[in-house]
């Protein structure tokens, strides 16, 4: 007996180990991360700043070389070189700026080098070109590096998106590995453990089954030529599936839903029941443990009103604007598994029904209201 | 119990969780891993039950079902990938009794296992009287009690219901079932179906989200639920 219960002590020891070496790493991991990214935003911020500054130096130092030496430069070349601050600032891609310093860059030289010179009228029609010419490499540069910054900022969100796949996809796998390992190692547990432990590996491969869901259905939400499959929907039914899989004891007592006996709902049922599906999954992982889910389908006239609420902290109002974004998760939840791309997905759903989706805090808690309108009504024989 | 099933599947390991959790549960089986081995081997072994998956290496599963169809009724549970609801309805509809989705849990696919045999050596009587949990049907007078009590039903929710009673604990696809309670013709009018659950819901459902006899397979049909044992 004693080998046995030290065998059991080491194996979960093993168990214990793999975890907390897991958050661990992913704690330091993750402040890493929140501290790179303060930083690049900070760069960022004084960058936005910096190249500005940068090219209305040059800019200056180029007027008085070209003041210097305007004898042997010809204005041909003094113009050319003028373009030097231009092509700078609109590397950045930002057309305000590039508008600017175009103009200050105009300025300049027409004011100092353009006969008559030191006022800013033009004698030659000729000239009025090279300040158009000014505007169009600007113009042009300025669009090209919208495009590369555009790129760069996508291939920035693939980046995340794989490192947030395989992060939660990681984490009930790793439940799964440890759980199985431990079982493996330890013929001699009892029924109980072992049927705890096993339901440890249920949960966590049901989660990620659910996220490779999200995921595909993000995919296919994404990709733009996605058609709906219109049919009449009962969304009391819908809700019925949806339960189906929250069908855990304690999530029924968690769980307040009131539905009108409302008519059939022209949309699209698969994915009118991934938006109660997210929703719901949603409200209950970020909710205080123990408080009621207030769940609400109410028809009008012309819109159907689905509202769900949950008990939160509070949370602060910018950050509610966010929350529909891909991958945006509220930053004090990072324990909480689930990648933010539920609430995505629903904004997707919504607006591909022509509705609406907001947050609003409200009572120490986050509702969630979604407008869906009614397109079609139903005529029965 | 000691029937024999015959599993056609290509991936090895969900093939090997099906031998040992049917050997678990004291049923014989064989397996093979394409069509034409699983011609071969039904013809030879004449079991009792078919497991097929619906993506096999030399074809479509389907096909498969197709001519079993026309040389026997046995019952036939198909396995899927969860997204193919399209490929479920049309196995359903050209003969399968049931399905199940990957991943699935051993037990749902034993219950499964074990309703589909049941009906099928029940298929040939004829029965006068259907009882289900709390519900009883009496063909022959029309009515149908719920809790002992008569249900006040339009002929079609009476339709629907006795369609339902006669197939429990099977997978109806939406078309089947509009095909058999409105008529050829009726197989699209979605919003029938619907609108008529829900209200033959409200009269035998204690709570219509929850419900415990009509079940919906979510983009696939009904199943009405009854469970005796």
């Amino acid at each position: 007996m004693p080998y046995i219960s030290f065998k059991k002590k080491y194996s979960y020891g093993i168990f214990t180990y793999y975890h907390v070496e897991y958050i661990n790493n992913f704690v330091s991991n993750f402040n890493y991360k929140v501290t790179k990214s303060i930083m690049k935003i900070e760069k960022k911020r004084y960058q936005k700043y910096t190249y500005l500054l940068k090219g209305f130096v040059i800019l200056v130092v180029i007027t008085l070389i070209s003041h210097l030496f305007r004898d042997s430069l010809d204005i041909i070349n003094i113009g050319l070189i003028h373009i030097i601050p231009v092509v700078i600032v609109a590397i950045h891609g930002n057309m305000k700026a590039t508008i600017f310093i175009t103009f200050l860059s105009v300025i300049f030289f027409n004011f100092l080098y353009i006969p008559p010179l030191y006022s800013f009228s033009v004698h030659n029609e000729l000239y009025l070109w090279s300040f158009i010419i000014f505007a169009i490499v600007g113009w042009i540069i300025t669009v090209q590096a919208k495009n590369l910054h555009m790129q760069t900022k996508q291939n920035e969100l693939r980046e995340s998106l794989l490192h947030i796949i395989s992060h939660d996809l990681r984490t009930p796998l790793s439940t799964i590995h440890g759980t199985i390992n431990l079982v493996l190692s330890n013929e001699n547990m009892n029924a109980n453990d072992r049927r705890s432990l096993l339901e440890d590996i249920n949960y966590a491969s049901l989660r990620m089954e659910r996220l490779i869901t999200n995921l595909l259905d993000s995919a296919r939400l994404h990709s733009h030529d996605i058609d709906l499959k219109y049919e009449w929907c009962d969304f009391e039914d819908i809700l019925g599936v949806v339960l189906k899989d929250f069908s855990q004891t304690q999530h029924d007592e968690l769980l307040d839903i009131k539905i009108d006996d409302l008519g059939l709902y022209w949309g699209d049922n698969t994915l009118l029941t991934q938006l109660i599906t997210n929703l719901l999954d949603n409200a209950l992982k970020y909710s205080n443990d123990g408080s009621k889910i207030k769940l609400q389908i109410i028809y009008f006239n012309n819109f159907i009103k689905i509202e769900i609420f949950n008990k939160s902290e509070h949370i602060d109002k910018t950050k509610l604007k966010n929350i529909f974004d891909k991958f945006y998760r509220l930053e004090d939840t990072n324990d909480i598994s689930g990648s933010g791309i539920g609430l995505a997905i629903c904004k997707s759903i919504v607006k591909l029904h022509n509705g609406d989706i907001k947050a609003i805090a409200k009572n120490d808690g986050i509702s969630i209201e979604v407008e869906l309108p009614i397109t079609k009504r139903l005529n029965l024989i | 119990m000691n029937e024999l099933i015959q599993i056609i599947e290509d991936d090895i390991s969900v093939k090997k969780l099906l031998e040992i959790a049917l050997k678990e549960y004291k049923f014989r089986s064989i397996s093979c891993e394409n069509k034409k081995s699983a011609m071969m081997l039904f013809l030879t072994h004449n079991p009792s039950l078919l497991i097929v998956d619906l993506g096999l290496p030399d074809g479509d599963g389907k096909e498969f079902i197709k001519q079993i169809r026309e040389i026997s009724k046995i019952p036939i549970i198909v396995v899927s990938a969860r997204h193919d609801e399209k490929e479920i309805i049309d196995a359903l509809d050209i003969g399968a009794d049931d399905y199940i989705t990957k991943p699935f849990s051993i037990n749902e696919l034993l219950a499964r296992l074990r309703v589909a045999l049941r009906r099928n050596t029940h298929d040939e009587k004829i029965l006068d009287k259907i009882i289900c949990t709390d519900i009883e049907l009496n063909i022959a007078s029309r009515d149908i009690f719920f809790k002992a009590e008569k249900l006040k039903l339009t002929p079609i929710e009476y339709e629907l219901l006795k369609y339902f009673l006669l197939n429990t604990n099977k997978t109806l696809t939406h078309k089947q079932i509009l095909k058999e309670v409105w008529g050829i013709g009726y197989q699209n009018e979605m919003q029938y179906l619907r609108t008529y659950v829900n209200t033959l819901r409200k009269k035998i459902e204690e709570n219509s989200t929850r419900p415990t006899y009509i079940k919906t397979e979510s983009g696939i049909g009904y199943r009405f639920s009854c469970h005796k044992d």
